[in-house]
């Protein structure tokens, strides 16, 4: 069943594709609509803008983690490893839009008393993975890459909330 | 665009490595469906149709553009051994994995907008599948924060 061939199959070969990315760690620094004329900034500090934009909304997504496993304690070893994502992915955007602030004034969400836990959850869930893919949408570059890639983290979040 | 009609970086570049993992993704569908039960192969048919399907809207897109689009190599290797149903998932997995990663790249790199919602829409496909082969190969993570950056 297994061939080989020069060009081979592997992972490093599918992943190469990722290469140039770690930028994304350490802030956006690039991206298609960054350039020189003060038209191409204006759209980066747009782009920058709609990022940081996005991390309120990564912030209900890690609050509805915590608010679901309060509210049903027998979902804990479900959803912890989903809200450390979740962290993980607020984190990267922090660091992408350095000039976020922590929202201190959004209503933490909760479910409804007497409510499907899971499903809230899931449509806490699916609301930011749909706010993230617009973002993403509307930006370019490293922006694009990391909202995308936050987006389809979370939409697979949703289908193994299923 | 080199003379000989071959796509260089940028945009068309990262087109033609998304190209390239989905063909190598077709192919290990294959291998993923082969080594699966009868009864189990539904996963792995609807995700190499997946696959030929973002394939050919990839080398139309690139023909649009008068790239020449990459063809798939005469053969791959597998990255493990592929010998009972649980091997097919977790290469299941690696395969959907990989093309994350190209898809990502594709949105780091795209100036169309019509580009860029592909990448996307084939980008959150693909996190859904490896979320299922993930689930069947027995990984304890069956979900990824970042697909197709880490």
């Amino acid at each position: 069943m297994s061939t080989s061939s020069p060009a081979g199959f592997s992972r490093r070969r599918l992943l190469a594709g990722a290469g140039g990315l770690a930028l994304l760690a350490a802030g956006c620094t690039s991206g298609g609509a960054d350039g020189g004329s003060a038209g191409d900034a204006a759209r980066a500090a747009a782009q920058d803008d709609r990022l940081a934009g996005q991390v309120p909304v990564q912030e209900a997504v890690v609050a509805a983690y915590d608010a679901a496993a309060a509210a049903d304690p027998g979902l804990g070893g479900r959803v912890t490893p989903l809200a450390a994502q979740a962290r993980e992915q607020l984190d990267r955007l922090r660091e992408a839009a350095p000039s976020a602030t922590a929202s201190a004034t959004a209503p933490a969400p909760a479910p409804p008393a007497g409510a499907d836990v899971l499903g809230w959850l899931r449509e806490q869930v699916a609301a930011a993975t749909a706010s993230h893919a617009d973002a993403c949408l509307d930006a370019s570059g490293a922006r694009a890459a990391l909202l995308g890639s936050v987006a389809a983290g979370l939409r697979g979040h949703e289908a193994a909330l299923v | 665009m080199t003379d000989d009609g071959t796509a260089t970086g940028g945009e068309d570049g990262a087109l033609q490595d998304a190209l390239a993992a989905e063909h190598a993704a077709v192919w290990g569908y294959g291998v993923v469906g082969a080594a699966l039960p009868p009864e189990g192969r539904a996963q792995a048919v609807d995700g190499e149709q997946a696959h030929r399907d973002a394939r050919d809207r990839l080398a139309a897109l690139l023909d649009e553009r008068d790239a020449d689009p990459v063809p798939a190599e005469a053969g791959y290797e597998l990255p493990f051994p592929v010998l009972s149903p649980v091997d097919a998932a977790a290469l299941g997995a690696v395969l959907e994995e990989g093309v994350s990663a190209s898809w990502v790249a594709l949105l780091d790199a795209a100036e169309d907008t019509g580009v860029r919602r592909l990448a996307l829409d084939a980008l959150v496909a693909a996190e859904v599948r490896a979320v299922a082969w993930r689930a069947a190969a027995g990984r304890p993570d069956t979900t990824a924060a970042l697909p197709g950056i880490s």
